[in-house]
């Protein structure tokens, strides 16, 4: 019953002599909340530059949805199916909150340069498509009012879910989602966990970085561990929490360990 | 300063009154000012006329040529943020192909354009498919160096008249009652202004979809734009090959007015000057590109008198001004923006997704 959306399969990212990623294998089955975590440094961001094809990786293989999508173009995957956002916020700054959705949800028009130049009714079709796609995205994600400001004029918190905003608009069968909490208070955190859990009750699969324990263990179904580019423990968080090679690499060998 | 900035911002203020206007007060003014650029080699006004040189013809050249090249270069540099410093090449491919085929083939005008427009389009695609990799500072470089390659093939190669270049290019048969001769510039002036009408409205309508949001965030973040699904070389490709378009429509009518071209004609300074109007009038914003190619093009015409020193003037002006509004006389709106028509819908907090 539980298809497996995304599988890595062996895979090693070397960046000259520095192994970022050692043999991982990651399965990410579908419409769950899948936690990676690890210390900083331990290449969860690698992993998602691997997934979303920005890197290539030295060996092993992607397979999303049955394939393999290693060498494929960026935006091949995103077409695909993967979206995701980053950890350093990256929006257009300079297009309204309401443009930068839009821009995700164009990725199924299917209208060119030219049908937009004449104004072909696919094109109308799909320009409204797109808009009123994006508009219920902002109102999922609560901003609604924010829809006709610039990006960067945005305020911190507003910016981390329009990222998200614009993740879902591309309509991905899985979501990325790179230290989505990250800078949030307390309370924010929770709207935040609510939403990522509404957001896989809609159907999405979401494999999600993140720092904040409590919050992993709120939502996610399963967690991963990465530790200087090794996986080392994977299951579910009661597992992950127990797991002595995890403690390890949170807080150091015991001292008896040697 | 920062208050009388914001109380002099023509570009809010006329933006916010066009958005506030009714439509048939929209499509008046619209009218209006059509007609006022059709109309304008009749004005003999002491005030834009030129002293020293015939004013019809400068309308035509430099100003209808170096607006209509603006908003060509406008969608590569403006739109898309590609250095182009060697859009000029496009031009003088347009001018080539009318005088080539004006003087060696029974063609005429009106069917040699669409040919000139798709040799300068395919230059574009040929230039652009490969170079397009490269970004910023390495992009220019390559452009300048397209740019001056055209120029010298031109200059080495007898069969299309090296350095004398090529003379006796027909003039377009009439249209209607406009006799286009070489003594009067008038009909081209018309024929260049109905083209840039054109070509401001199909940048306007692409602006507004699609290409014109995936030119804006590969503009902002290209590694982004990839990964939000966007074929980014293909939208790259596009800006130069529509870029390239414009100024074969360009290079094709300069050709047929001025019955002979030369080489050094298609020369670097061009290539920045249209750069230079691009960066002048604001960068992206198709009226401001319109209003800086219009002063650029107009003021070293209408400060001829002063001879000698007049392009030190000119100089002074473009640092001055440069200075006072670094973003260009009308820049892109960095305004938030809000369409009434979004309005409609309701303003819950929370939706649903689906």
């Amino acid at each position: 019953m539980s298809e497996n959306v995304l599988e890595l399969k062996n895979i090693t990212m070397k960046f000259g002599g520095v192994i970022a990623l050692n043999d991982v294998n990651l399965v990410v089955k579908k419409g769950e909340i899948l936690a990676l975590i690890g210390p900083n440094g331990a290449g969860k961001t690698t992993v998602f530059n691997v997934i979303t094809g920005v890197y290539k990786p030295t060996s092993g293989d992607v397979i999303f949805q049955g394939a393999s999508i290693v060498g494929k173009k960026r935006f091949t995957i995103t077409k695909l199916g993967i979206a995701r956002t980053f950890q350093n916020i990256r929006l257009f700054g300079e297009s309204t909150a309401l443009e930068n959705v839009v821009t995700g949800a164009d990725v199924h028009s299917k209208t060119g340069v030219i049908g937009s130049i004449f104004g072909t009714k696919r094109s109308r079709r799909e320009e409204k498509a797109a808009l009123e796609k994006a508009l219920e995205l902002l109102g999922f994600m609560g901003l609604k009012a924010r829809a006709g400001q610039l990006g960067k004029n945005l305020p911190y918190g507003d910016q981390r879910r329009l990222e998200i905003a614009r993740a879902l608009a591309t309509n991905p069968k899985l979501l990325l989602l790179d230290e989505p909490a990250a800078g949030f208070n307390p309370a924010e955190k929770v709207a935040l966990a609510e939403t990522i859990r509404k957001i896989r009750d809609a159907g999405y699969t979401v494999l999600l970085i993140e720092h904040d324990m409590s919050l992993i263990m709120k939502i996610s179904d399963r967690v991963a561990v990465l530790d200087f580019g090794t996986k080392i423990a994977d299951g579910t968080t009661k597992e992950v929490q127990n797991d002595p090679r995890v403690i390890e690499a949170y807080l150091g060998a015991p001292a008896d360990a040697s | 300063m920062a208050n009388l900035k914001s109380r002099i911002n023509l570009r809010d203020r006329g933006a916010e009154y066009w958005e506030r206007s009714p439509k048939w007060r929209r499509v008046s003014l619209a009218v209006f000012f059509i007609a006022l650029c059709y109309g304008l080699p009749f004005f003999n006004n002491p005030l834009i006329n030129t002293p020293g040189s015939d004013f019809q013809s400068v309308l035509f050249y430099p100003v209808g040529m170096y607006v209509m090249m603006a908003i060509g270069l406008n969608i590569v540099v403006g739109k898309s943020g590609l250095l182009d410093l060697g859009y000029v090449a496009f031009f003088a491919i347009g001018a080539y192909t009318m005088a080539i085929l004006g003087t060696k083939t029974s063609l005429n005008f009106w069917e040699i354009l669409p040919i000139g427009v798709g040799l300068a389009m395919l230059s574009g695609l040929i230039l652009g498919t490969p170079t397009l990799r490269l970004r910023g500072d390495y992009l220019a470089i390559v452009t300048l160096g397209f740019g001056e390659i055209v120029r010298i093939f031109a200059v080495n190669t007898d069969a299309i008249g090296g350095a004398r270049g090529i003379a006796g290019i027909p003039t377009p048969p009439d249209v209607f009652k406009a006799k286009f001769t070489i003594l009067d510039p008038k009909p081209y002036y018309w024929l260049l202004l109905t083209f840039t009408l054109l070509i401001i409205w199909m940048v306007r309508r692409m602006a507004a979809r699609r290409p014109g949001r995936a030119w804006d965030a590969i503009r902002q973040d290209d590694d982004v734009a990839q990964l939000m699904g966007i074929d980014t070389r293909k939208y790259k490709v596009w800006a130069f090959v529509l870029g390239a378009a414009v100024a074969g429509v360009g290079g094709v009518i300069y050709a047929s007015q001025i019955l002979s071209i030369v080489p050094d004609q298609f020369n670097l300074n061009i290539s920045i000057l249209i750069l230079a109007c691009v960066v002048f009038g604001g960068i992206g914003n198709v009226w401001g590109v319109i209003l800086g190619a219009v002063l650029l093009a107009f003021t070293p015409e209408r400060i001829r008198f002063l001879s000698q020193p007049r392009i030190l003037v000119f100089g002074i002006a473009l640092v001055v001004m440069m200075n006072l509004r670094p973003d260009g006389i009308l820049p892109k709106k960095k305004r938030e923006h809000f369409d009434p028509n979004w309005h409609t819908v309701e303003e819950s907090g929370e939706g649903e997704i689906k």
